[in-house]
C-alpha cells in the first residue's frame, strides 16, 4: 500500500467524490488558484473548473448561507472554513439553519453538507486561529462530527461524509497535513459511529481524538517500557459515538483516560468520561480522567503554548498514577 | 513508651522502600498524623506519617537509603533530647547481677522484629531459634524461623553482631513490628532469653504494683495491634474503594472493612482484594488462631512390616498392597461400622471400604466418599510431610531410617485430640508388626 499525506487523502476523497457524483461542489476562500493556505485542494478547479470550485469573498456567514440552501435544493456542497475559528462567524446557518431544516421542515428537506474545517494549537498561529472546536458543534443536535487521526481516516470519513444526507463537520488537524500514512489504492469509506482500536491493552484505555491520537500513542509506547500496557482507542466520529467500543475497552481494562485537544471544561472529553460512568460505573478501578486543552485562549508564545495540551508524557504520567491506584482527585 | 518507626509495607510484592527524604529531624517534636518522611517504592511515592506524639529520635535510616520492610528506622520518644533506648539501656552491671527472666534490663542493640510477611499478617509464630543468646551472629545468618497462617518462613539477623537477647520463645505469637531480638556490637555479658510473657510480666509491675496475672496481661494486649501500614488520606469513616473493587467485593462477599481494620492503605482497588481474599477467616472465637489452626501428629515404626506382609498375603491371598494398607488403616479407626478408606500412591487414588473386624479379605473396592486417606510415598525421597489439613484426615507414610515415619494431619475440629493420637499410634504399631492386626 502506498504512503500518501493526509493533504493528498482528502483532495483524493473530493476529486473521486465529484467524478462519482455531478452535484457535489466545493467552495470558500482560496480553494480555487491557490488550493487553501494548506494546499489541500491544489489541482482541483482544473480538474471540475471554477463553476464546481468556487472562490469566495471573505465572508463566511455568505458563503456558509449559500452552501446551506444549495444544499436544501439538492446540491451537495463541501464548504472549506479555512480555521476552525471561524465556526464563530457561521454558527447561525450551521446550528439554527443546516441542522434544524430537516426536523423543522417535517423531513421535506435534507441538507447534505460537508463542513471541513481544522483544529489544533502548537502552530504558532496565537488565540484565534489555533482553537479546537469540535465540543461546539458537537453539542448540537442534527449535526454530525467526524475528527480524522490520519490520512487513510481523513480520505474514509470524508467520502462518508460526502454522501450523507446530513451536514456533517469534519475537524482536521492543522499540524497533520504533511503527515503520511498507509492509504488503499481502491476507494473504501469508513462508516460513522465505529470506533478504531489502534493498539491493544490491558491496563488502561487512552481515548484520543483526531490529534490527540499519536499523542495517546506514544504514551502508550512510554508506559510499554515500563510495564503498563495501554490500549488506544480512536472513536473517529465523536457525533455519532461508537459506545459500545469504548466501554467494552474500558471494561476490560478498567481506567481510562479521555483526551481532546479542545478545551478541558465543558468539551469532547468531559462527555466521553460522562458515558463511561455512567455505564461502566461498576467496572472502573481508577476515576475516568479528562485531559484537555487548558482552559486558557492559546498563547502565541511557543514556550507557553506547548504546555496548554497534552502532550505524551502528560498521558503517561496521568496513566502511571491511575495504574498505581494513586488517589488523582483528593476527596 | 517509645513507638518504634518501621519502614512500611505499601505494595504486596514490595520487601524494601527507599528514604527519598525526611520531613523531620532527630529531636524534632512530631505529632501523630505528621508526615515523618517518604518512601519510595517500584510502584509509589508515599508519605509516612508518624502513629504517636512525641520526639523524633534514634534515626537509623538516612536519606538514599533502602530499607527492608518491617526494619525499625527511628523511634518516637515521649521527652525531648532522649534517646529512645530508654528502656533499654539499663547499665552493663545491672544486666550481670539480674536474674535473666526479671527482663527489665536488656543489653543494647538494635532490635529484630517480628517482619511482616503478608499484607494481612498482624502476628507470627516463633517456631524455632536458630541461634542461642550469646552466639555470634553475621547480617545473612538465620536467626529463627518464624509461621503465619501462609508459610514458615526464615528470618536472617539483617546485620553482624551477637544475639543479645531473645525476646520471645518458640510456640509464642509476636505480634509485626515487635521485637523478637536484639543483636549487640559487643559480645553481650548477660545474653538474655524470655519469652514475650515474661517480658509483659516483668514490664507490668515496673508501671503499677499489678499483682494478677489478668491485670498484668493488659500492656502486652494493648502493645499488640502491630504498627500500622499509613494510611495516606483522611477518610472520615468512609471507606474509598474504586466501583469495581466494591462490585467485586460484594459478589465475592468480602468485607472491605477488614482491610480498614488490617491498616491497608486506601483508596482499595481491585488488586488489594487479592489481600482481603488471603486474610484468615474471621472468628467469632477468642482465639482466632486456635481456631484455624490443624492438627499434625506424626509416629515412627522402627521397621517396615508391611512390606514383607505385603508380599506374603499377596501370594497367599491374592490381596494388594493398597487393600493391606486401607485395611490396617480402617481398622485403626476403631469404628464399629464399615469405613470408607482411599489410599493414594503417585497421584493415582483408590476408595477401599473396610468392614470392621480384622479380616483383610472382606476389605472391597468402593465408590463412596472417603473418612481417611492413606498417602503411601515408600520408595520416594520424601523424609517429612507438612500439607496442612485436609478434607479428610491424612495419614502419611513415609520412609525413615530403616523404618517409616508415619504423619497424621487433619482440621482440628474434624477430629479430637485423643482419637488422633489412638488412630496414628494405632497405625503405626500395625505398620510396624503387621500381627496385630489379626489379633
Amino acid at each position: 500500500m502506498r504512503d500518501i499525506t493526509l493533504s493528498q487523502a482528502v483532495n483524493e476523497a473530493i476529486a473521486e467524490e465529484m467524478r462519482r457524483d455531478p452535484t457535489v461542489f466545493i467552495l470558500g476562500e482560496d480553494v480555487a488558484e491557490a488550493g487553501t493556505p494548506f494546499k489541500v485542494l491544489s489541482g482541483l478547479v482544473e480538474e471540475f473548473g471554477p463553476d464546481r470550485v468556487l472562490d469566495t469573498p471573505i465572508s463566511e456567514p455568505g458563503f456558509m448561507g449559500i452552501a446551506v440552501g444549495a444544499a436544501m435544493t439538492g446540491a451537495r456542497p463541501i464548504v472549506d472554513l479555512m480555521f476552525g475559528d471561524f465556526i464563530f462567524l457561521i454558527m447561525d446557518q450551521l446550528c439554527n439553519q443546516a441542522a434544524k431544516t430537516h426536523y423543522m421542515s417535517g423531513g421535506k428537506l435534507n441538507v447534505p453538507l460537508v463542513l471541513r474545517t481544522n483544529l489544533g494549537a502548537t502552530r504558532r498561529s496565537a488565540a484565534q486561529h489555533s482553537q479546537s472546536l469540535q465540543a461546539l458543534v458537537a453539542h448540537i443536535p442534527g449535526l454530525k462530527v467526524a475528527m480524522p487521526s490520519s490520512a487513510y481516516e481523513a480520505k474514509g470519513l470524508m467520502k462518508t461524509a460526502i454522501r450523507d444526507n446530513n451536514p456533517v463537520v469534519i475537524f482536521e488537524d492543522k499540524l497533520m497535513y504533511q503527515d503520511k500514512a498507509p492509504v488503499p489504492e481502491e476507494e473504501y469509506l469508513i462508516p460513522f459511529g465505529q470506533a478504531n482500536i489502534k493498539r491493544e491493552g490491558r491496563d488502561i484505555t487512552l481515548i484520543a481524538t483526531s490529534s490527540m491520537v499519536q499523542v495517546a500513542e506514544k504514551a502508550a509506547d512510554i508506559l510499554a517500557s515500563e510495564g503498563i500496557e495501554a490500549e488506544v482507542v480512536d472513536p473517529r466520529t465523536i457525533v455519532p459515538l461508537d459506545e459500545d467500543t469504548l466501554i467494552k475497552s474500558v471494561k476490560k481494562t478498567s481506567r481510562a483516560i479521555v483526551i481532546d485537544e479542545g478545551h478541558q471544561s465543558y468539551g469532547v472529553t468531559s462527555e466521553i468520561a460522562s458515558r463511561l460512568n455512567e455505564k461502566a460505573f461498576y467496572y472502573l478501578d481508577a476515576p475516568v480522567t479528562r485531559m484537555g486543552a487548558m482552559d486558557v485562549p492559546v498563547p502565541f508564545s511557543p514556550a507557553l503554548e506547548d504546555l496548554t495540551v497534552p502532550t505524551p508524557q502528560s498521558v503517561a504520567d496521568t496513566a502511571r498514577k491511575l495504574c498505581a491506584g494513586e488517589l488523582v482527585h483528593a476527596a | 513508651m517509645p513507638h518504634d518507626v518501621t519502614m512500611p509495607q505499601l505494595g504486596m510484592a514490595q520487601d524494601a522502600g527507599k528514604i527519598v527524604s525526611w520531613f523531620k529531624a532527630p529531636g524534632d517534636a512530631v505529632a501523630k498524623g505528621d508526615a515523618l518522611f517518604e518512601v519510595e517504592t517500584d510502584k509509589a511515592t508515599m508519605e509516612v506519617e508518624a502513629q504517636a506524639d512525641g520526639f523524633l529520635s534514634r534515626v537509623t535510616a538516612a536519606e538514599g537509603d533502602d530499607v527492608p520492610v518491617g526494619v525499625v528506622i527511628a523511634c518516637i520518644s515521649e521527652t525531648a533530647g532522649e534517646d529512645a533506648a530508654t528502656t533499654d539501656t539499663a547499665p552493663a552491671e545491672d544486666a550481670k547481677t539480674r536474674p535473666v527472666q526479671d527482663g527489665m534490663s536488656l543489653p543494647e542493640g538494635d532490635t529484630v522484629t517480628m517482619p511482616q510477611l503478608g499484607m494481612a499478617q498482624d502476628t507470627g509464630l516463633l517456631v524455632t531459634w536458630l541461634k542461642t543468646p550469646g552466639d555470634k551472629v553475621a547480617a545473612d545468618d538465620v536467626l529463627f524461623e518464624v509461621e503465619t497462617d501462609k508459610s514458615t518462613m526464615e528470618v536472617e539477623a539483617g546485620r553482624d553482631g551477637w544475639l543479645a537477647a531473645t525476646l520471645a520463645e518458640p510456640g509464642e505469637e509476636v505480634p509485626v513490628g515487635d521485637p523478637v531480638a536484639i543483636i549487640s556490637d559487643a559480645k553481650p555479658d548477660a545474653p538474655v532469653a524470655r519469652s514475650v510473657k515474661n517480658g509483659a510480666k516483668a514490664e507490668a509491675p515496673a508501671k503499677a504494683e499489678a499483682p494478677a496475672e489478668v491485670e498484668a496481661a493488659k500492656p502486652a494486649a494493648a502493645k499488640a495491634p502491630a504498627p500500622k501500614p499509613p494510611v495516606p488520606v483522611t477518610t472520615g469513616g468512609h471507606i474509598l474503594a474504586s466501583p469495581k473493587a466494591r462490585r467485586l467485593a460484594l459478589e465475592q462477599g468480602l468485607d472491605l472493612g477488614r482491610l480498614v481494620e488490617a491498616g491497608h492503605p486506601q483508596p482499595f482497588h481491585v488488586s488489594d482484594l487479592e489481600v482481603l481474599r488471603r486474610m484468615p477467616e474471621r472468628s467469632t472465637s477468642a482465639a482466632p488462631a486456635m481456631a484455624a489452626v490443624s492438627r499434625r501428629l506424626t509416629a515412627k515404626a522402627g521397621e517396615d512390616g508391611v512390606a514383607g506382609f505385603a508380599a506374603w498375603a499377596a501370594d497367599a491371598q491374592g490381596l494388594t498392597g493398597d487393600t493391606i494398607l486401607a485395611g490396617l488403616a480402617g481398622a485403626s479407626i476403631g469404628s464399629a461400622v464399615t469405613v470408607c478408606v482411599a489410599v493414594e500412591r503417585f497421584g493415582d487414588l483408590a476408595v477401599f471400604a473396610v468392614p470392621p473386624g480384622p479380616a483383610l479379605s472382606r476389605v472391597a473396592p468402593s465408590e463412596e466418599a472417603p473418612d481417611l486417606l492413606v498417602r503411601d510415598l515408600r520408595g520416594t525421597h520424601l523424609a517429612s510431610v507438612e500439607m496442612g489439613a485436609e478434607d479428610v484426615p491424612v495419614l502419611t507414610v513415609t520412609e525413615a531410617g530403616g523404618g517409616l515415619q508415619i504423619t497424621l494431619e487433619c482440621a482440628a475440629n474434624s477430629m479430637d485430640g485423643a482419637a488422633a493420637i489412638r488412630l496414628l499410634s494405632d497405625f503405626a504399631g500395625r505398620m510396624e508388626q503387621p500381627l496385630r492386626h489379626l489379633l
